[in-house]
């Protein structure tokens, strides 16, 4: 296995691996030091940052669907304040590299965060969540409008000292209007995709099972819609390094974002299946990368082969 | 310190059509495992359940010589379905164990408790009884359900606390008292008898009326609460209930056992 090269440079944050854990399944890293060695894994994306600390949605929050879950949380949160104070301190002492995930309800209050997380070096990169379907303000309020989402970038991008990660929302008409304006407006690496909006019903209530009505859906059912994605964004914008995102359970499943244009991942909801999950993704892929011969685990990425669409022909 | 490991079944134990105990191996959870804890068990490996579940440990014990966790289950949906048709000898990943137990440590002999079940509310009280009988303290039983055949475990609990010490309540009057469980309870606070803690496990209503009571009689209590859980270790932040503090605590990892006052019971 040490054959095996798995580190990854998505522009300037360079990975140890290409498996990092995505913002919302993994709480503040500290939840998970039971089950997996932080210091083994490509980067961890803490549960999303705002200005002041959060309640939440009221319940209830989540329900289980086929292959995956909804949830609605609403980005309950410490705050910034107390992460920065209470829980980096021992994340760095535990050897995580750390993606700061942040959120607000206005251009402001994503600015304030970014402000306070200044030139922390114990923060790899700022990760900005445009793309929460589960708040009403802030969130994919910002997410789903091109010109919303490049003018707070671009913001953001001012005042940033730390690489600048914008995570895309899939509830959108077309990823790669979204996708160039978070690039041309500053954003270092995409990582894409959040959840997607889904409706789950109580019949014998005829009542959403969810409190906030909508949740958003993850896990292994959006996996396909995710990839598809970020092959789209790939082909639009061959250099801009990309973070995929949904539904990956297995090393395979990672191999397939690589080969779709990932230049790393994110391990969401599979999190909360199997807390060591991610640790034995990193095992896979490097299994992976040795069974099938590829020395350097980079080299997978946009490897994807495709054939010209026909047009349809008519008897 | 919870550990994810997989345990096999060792025997599953059909109470009725709806009831079983899982039987899996202890592993290095059974050892650990407190009161009022619960454990994530993946039934099944497919992608429906996808999630674990969350069970309340009720007892460490032995079948056939090896130490065991039981669990006692409820069939009420797909996850607990598939759990019920898992065969003797298959692993189940199991992560536990999880959460704030019932708090028993300022107990000592002379102490009186009650234990209050409200129908699968049973589960978490067998391993409490057997904690609280090891240390030599008086437990009192007030255990409802819809019928007799849905009031479960009687015989473990009456070897634990003595039969005198163990009251029914049905909803159908089939086995002790015909009513809710909390008019039993009531109805030994009327006849004068005290209690330094009251520790339950039932449905909402239940609490909610168990709570006003302990309110109204100054009495204290821990309540084991169940719900969804995504995780079961406090990152998923789906299983929370609002706080009298105007907050939300996640039952998985602030309880699942809380004191009633805790709750704000008007956002419940």
């Amino acid at each position: 296995m040490s054959t095996v090269d798995l580190a990854v440079q998505l522009g300037t944050l360079r990975l140890k691996n290409p498996i990092a854990t995505a913002s919302g399944t993994f709480g503040y890293g500290l939840e998970f030091a039971e089950f997996v060695d932080l210091s083994v894994l490509g980067a961890i994306s803490i549960k999303g940052l705002s200005l002041r600390p959060c309640h939440g949605n009221p319940p209830p929050r989540i329900c289980e669907t086929d292959a995956g879950m909804l949830n609605a949380i609403g980005l309950q949160n410490v705050g910034v304040e107390a992460f920065l104070s209470e829980k980096l301190p021992e994340l760095d002492r535990l050897g995580a590299t750390v993606i700061a995930n942040v959120w607000g309800d206005t251009e402001e209050d994503y600015c304030a965060v970014v402000e306070r997380i200044g030139a922390e070096r114990r923060i790899a990169a700022i990760e900005l969540n445009v793309s929460c379907p589960n708040v009403v303000k802030g969130g994919m309020v910002f997410g789903n409008d091109p010109v919303a989402l490049g003018a707070l970038v671009r913001k953001v991008r001012e005042i940033a000292k730390r690489p600048l990660i914008v995570k895309l929302s899939p509830n959108v008409g077309d990823i790669v209007s979204t996708a160039r304006a978070a690039v041309d407006n500053g954003a270092d690496i995409l990582s894409l995709i959040n959840t997607l909006v889904g409706l789950a019903i109580d019949l014998e209530r005829r009542e959403p099972k969810i409190g906030f009505t909508t949740g958003g859906l993850s896990g292994p059912a959006i996996r396909h819609v995710a990839v598809r994605m970020v092959w789209e964004v790939r082909r639009a914008l061959p250099k801009v390094p990309i973070f995929g995102i949904g539904g990956i359970e297995k090393a395979e499943d990672v191999i397939e974002f690589l080969v779709a244009g990932a230049n790393a991942v994110q391990v969401g909801t599979a999190n909360f299946r199997n807390p060591s999950v991610s640790a034995e993704l990193v095992k896979g892929v490097a299994e992976w990368c040795a069974a099938h011969g590829e020395s350097r685990v980079s080299n997978i990425v946009g490897t994807l082969k495709t054939r010209p669409r026909p047009e349809h022909t008519y008897a | 310190m919870a550990v994810n490991e997989t345990l096999r079944v060792l025997r599953t134990l059909r109470y009725d059509a709806r009831h079983f105990s899982l039987f899996l191996q202890a592993g290095t959870i059974g050892p650990q495992a407190q009161p009022g804890q619960f454990a994530m068990l993946q039934a099944g490996d497919g992608w429906r359940p996808y999630l674990r579940r969350a069970f309340s440990i009720a007892d460490v014990t032995t079948w056939r010589g090896v130490p065991a966790i039981e669990f006692v289950v409820k069939v009420v949906g797909v996850g607990t379905e598939t759990l019920g048709r898992v065969a003797e000898g298959t692993p189940v990943p199991v992560l536990g164990p999880l959460g704030v137990p019932f708090p028993i440590g300022d107990l000592g002999p002379g102490d009186r408790v009650a234990l209050v079940a409200g129908g699968i509310g049973l589960a978490p009280l067998v391993l409490l009884a057997r904690h609280l009988s090891e240390k030599g303290i008086q437990a009192d039983l007030f255990y409802g359900g819809r019928n007799e055949s849905e009031i479960l475990k009687r015989a473990d609990f009456e070897r634990l606390l003595g039969p005198h010490h163990c009251r029914y309540a049905s909803d159908d009057g089939s086995l002790g008292r015909h009513g809710l469980v909390t008019e039993l309870f009531e109805g030994a606070l009327a006849g004068g008898t005290r209690f330094r803690r009251v520790y339950a496990c039932g449905p909402v209503p239940m609490f909610r009326a168990l709570a006003g009571i302990l309110e109204e009689a100054k009495i204290d209590g821990s309540f084991a609460f169940e719900s969804a859980m995504a995780c079961g270790f406090g990152v998923c932040l789906g299983c929370v209930a609002p706080t009298a503090d105007g907050r939300f605590a996640t039952i998985c990892r602030e309880g699942p056992c809380l004191p009633p006052s805790a709750i704000d019971w008007s956002r419940l």
